[in-house]
């Protein structure tokens, strides 16, 4: 089932906290919320569930209008951020209560939930209380009452974020695969970029709540849609450097480097940042006008890459990824060149895509 | 490592010693009653006094639980001089229990909704009524208890055990209240809100899911409240005025009037008055601390 936001805007008192909030999820997507916190992100959630009241805008769910139904004519499952485990039913009771409380014929409930707990690989828990349970084995059970009543929405907030670094990797996979065998709509909120890149079919990024782009992982990555989603996308972050810009070149201090072809019909004199990513940057022996000269500052093993820190003038730093057997050494003087291709240039004034509005 | 292991060691040995005395000093009055309740009446001002009793009976509780007249074993005679307190023991014992658990029984339900209202809605006030009222359970039961006789005179309740419920619920309502309201508190809202999605009506989220949550400090406060109606002396002693109806703490007073008293007797009611309390305290303690809230949240 589609799920679509329509203008939603939600305040707390006179807090605006989702500003004009208009989103389509099709079905059985995997879709994201993607923020840093407190940019809304549990609060469009909870208003999906139908927790929170809608201050201004519609809900669909498919065709029909939900703004004023109840959580449980909904038809969704929620995995919350604490688990939110009934703490004095055992696992068996969690998994099954949903569908007790439904009427469900006993036989019923006691086959999903045998069969759940299969899935999940909690079968030998079922008799204990969620204060017996690890970290993980919680997330589990949250988990496996939300799909025991197979919904046709999944709404998850931050599920990983209690669990350990290793943990929170495997159950990416495990997430994304319960996700095309429930064959539901899964709306997934994070505010950790390489979650929402690794399991998503699209992802919405908000700041302050506001919708800052909308599209598949690639999109977000690799044309992103202004400053905030460049610098939050990606891993080490993006470099930013602000100039202007002058006869088809981007010059900053010294040097004019090469833009790509699209930003020719760019004002000339227009402010503008420019963003590239520390792996579409390269050393070079040699000084020249496509190159801006420095001195390593700083040198940081991330296994099989270095991330290389260079001071280059008025005392700004950019970042340089490079292999791990690179011979840089801290305290060298290098060049370092441009991907031009890859290079994003924002308005400064305005932080959005140069590029992206001129395609 | 030898000389650390002796000082341990003789830490240890302080403790329990601490320990020990204390435990005696508090169980001591106890183990006399009961001893006492236990001792023919020959043996009760034997000197030297003997703790354990050389022999042992059980009259006292039988005079007590059949209501038979005990205070001058002649029989006849004594009979005729009136009702004795042995004879209305299991009367008062009955009223007690009435009192307390109708005091207990009001108070928890009252307070139990009272404080899932003031930590789940929104109106004005909410944070302030706890506090008052806890701070309504501080003043001094003796100033409540005389506007609460006038009270009573006037909806014509006075030598009734109603009055008493009443009475009690006024004093043990404000701290119950404060103490659901805590624990209440406590509870996240998640758990609730899961089982709304989940299928719940309002009604089924507070039976299935708050109350059992609820259920240590439920008990915290049954206990407080059925300890603070059972002792009571004061509310008995102003409120009723009839051998029928007093409790167990007023009644058992008057086994010291007249010129004798009957130490056995009177050991035997103290020893049955607090069984039911030591009882009730040992069943449910367990349910105090375990499970509470464990595990619903995070890891
Ligand atoms: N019940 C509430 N009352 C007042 N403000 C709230 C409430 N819930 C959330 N907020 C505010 O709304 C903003 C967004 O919160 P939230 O949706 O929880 O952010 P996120 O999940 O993205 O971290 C925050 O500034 C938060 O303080
Ligand atoms: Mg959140």
């Amino acid at each position: 089932m589609d799920v679509r936001l329509q203008r939603i805007n939600k305040s707390f008192g006179a807090v605006p906290v989702l500003k004009d909030v208009d989103l389509v999820f099709p079905s059985r997507k995997f879709v994201t919320l993607l923020g840093p916190s407190g940019c809304g992100k549990t609060t469009l959630l909870r208003m999906i569930a139908g927790l929170e009241d809608i201050s201004a805008g519609s809900i669909y769910f498919g065709d029909r209008e939900v703004n004023r139904l109840a959580p449980r004519d909904r038809n969704i499952a929620m995995v919350f951020q604490s688990y939110a485990l009934y703490p004095q039913m055992t696992v068996r009771k969690n998994l099954g209560y949903g569908l007790r409380v439904r009427k469900t014929p006993a036989t019923e409930v006691d086959s999903a939930v045998e069969r759940v707990a299969r899935i999940l690989e909690i079968d030998h828990l079922l008799d204990r209380k969620p204060g017996q349970l690890s970290g993980g084995q919680r997330q589990r059970v949250a988990l496996g009452r939300a799909m025991v009543r197979k919904p046709d929405i999944f709404l998850m907030d931050e599920p990983l974020s209690n669990l350990d670094a290793k943990l929170r990797v495997t159950m990416r996979g495990e997430l994304r695969r319960f996700h095309l065998d429930l064959n539901a709509t899964t709306v997934y909120v994070t505010h950790d970029q390489l979650e929402a890149m690794t399991m998503s079919d699209l992802i919405a990024v908000m700041h302050k709540g506001v919708v800052q782009q909308f599209g598949t992982p690639e999109e977000v990555y690799s044309k992103p849609a202004n400053l905030f989603v460049a610098g939050f996308i990606g891993s080490p972050p993006m470099n930013f450097l602000e100039g202007k810009i002058d006869s088809g070149r981007f010059r900053i201090s010294e040097a004019a480097l090469p833009l790509p072809p699209l930003t020719r019909g760019i004002a000339p004199g227009l402010d503008v940042v420019i963003g590239v990513r520390p792996q579409n940057l390269s050393f070079v022996t040699s000084a020249g006008p496509n190159a801006l000269a420095g001195i390593v500052s700083l040198v940081e093993l991330l296994g099989s890459e270095k991330l290389i820190e260079v001071q280059i003038a008025d005392r700004k730093r950019i970042s340089v990824q490079v292999r791990a057997d690179s011979q840089i050494h801290l305290g060298q003087n290098v060049h370092v060149e441009f991907d031009t291709s890859s290079v994003h240039v924002f308005d400064k004034l305005t932080e959005q895509s140069v590029l992206e509005a001129m395609r | 490592m030898t000389r650390y292991t002796l000082w341990s060691a003789t830490k240890k040995a302080a403790l329990y010693l601490l320990l020990c005395t204390v435990t005696v000093a508090v169980c001591f009055p106890l183990i006399w009653a009961l001893s006492t309740s236990l001792k023919p009446k020959s043996e009760i001002f034997a000197t030297p006094p003997t703790l354990i009793p050389h022999s042992t009976t059980f009259e006292n509780y039988e005079a007590l639980l059949s209501g038979r007249q005990q205070y001058y074993q002649t029989g006849e005679k004594s009979q005729a001089a009136g009702p004795t307190p042995a004879q209305f023991f299991t009367r008062w014992f009955v009223n007690s229990v009435i009192v307390t658990s109708g005091s207990t029984l009001i108070s928890i339900v009252v307070s139990t909704l009272a404080a899932y209202s003031l930590t789940r809605f929104r109106y004005w006030g909410r944070n302030m009524i706890p506090y008052f009222s806890l701070l309504g359970y501080m003043v001094p039961s003796i100033i409540f208890v005389f506007p609460l006789f006038l009270m009573m005179v006037r909806l014509e309740l006075t030598d009734n055990l109603l009055s008493l419920v009443f009475g009690y619920v006024c004093i043990t309502l404000p701290f119950c209240m404060w103490l659901m309201w805590a624990f209440m508190r406590s509870i996240p809202i998640e758990i609730e809100e899961a089982a709304l999605i989940d299928g719940a009506s309002r009604y089924q989220v507070f039976a299935n899911v708050v109350l059992p949550t609820a259920m240590p400090g439920i008990i915290a406060a049954s206990i407080f409240s059925m300890i603070v109606s059972w002792n009571d002396y004061l509310f008995g002693r102003v409120f009723i005025n009839s051998l029928d109806n007093l409790t167990l703490t007023v009644g058992v007073m008057l086994f010291f009037e007249g010129t004798h008293v009957d130490w056995g007797l009177l050991m035997a009611a103290s020893v049955l008055m607090t069984v039911p309390m030591a009882v009730l305290f040992m069943a449910l303690q367990r349910h105090l601390v375990a499970g509470f809230g464990a595990g619903a949240v995070k890891g």
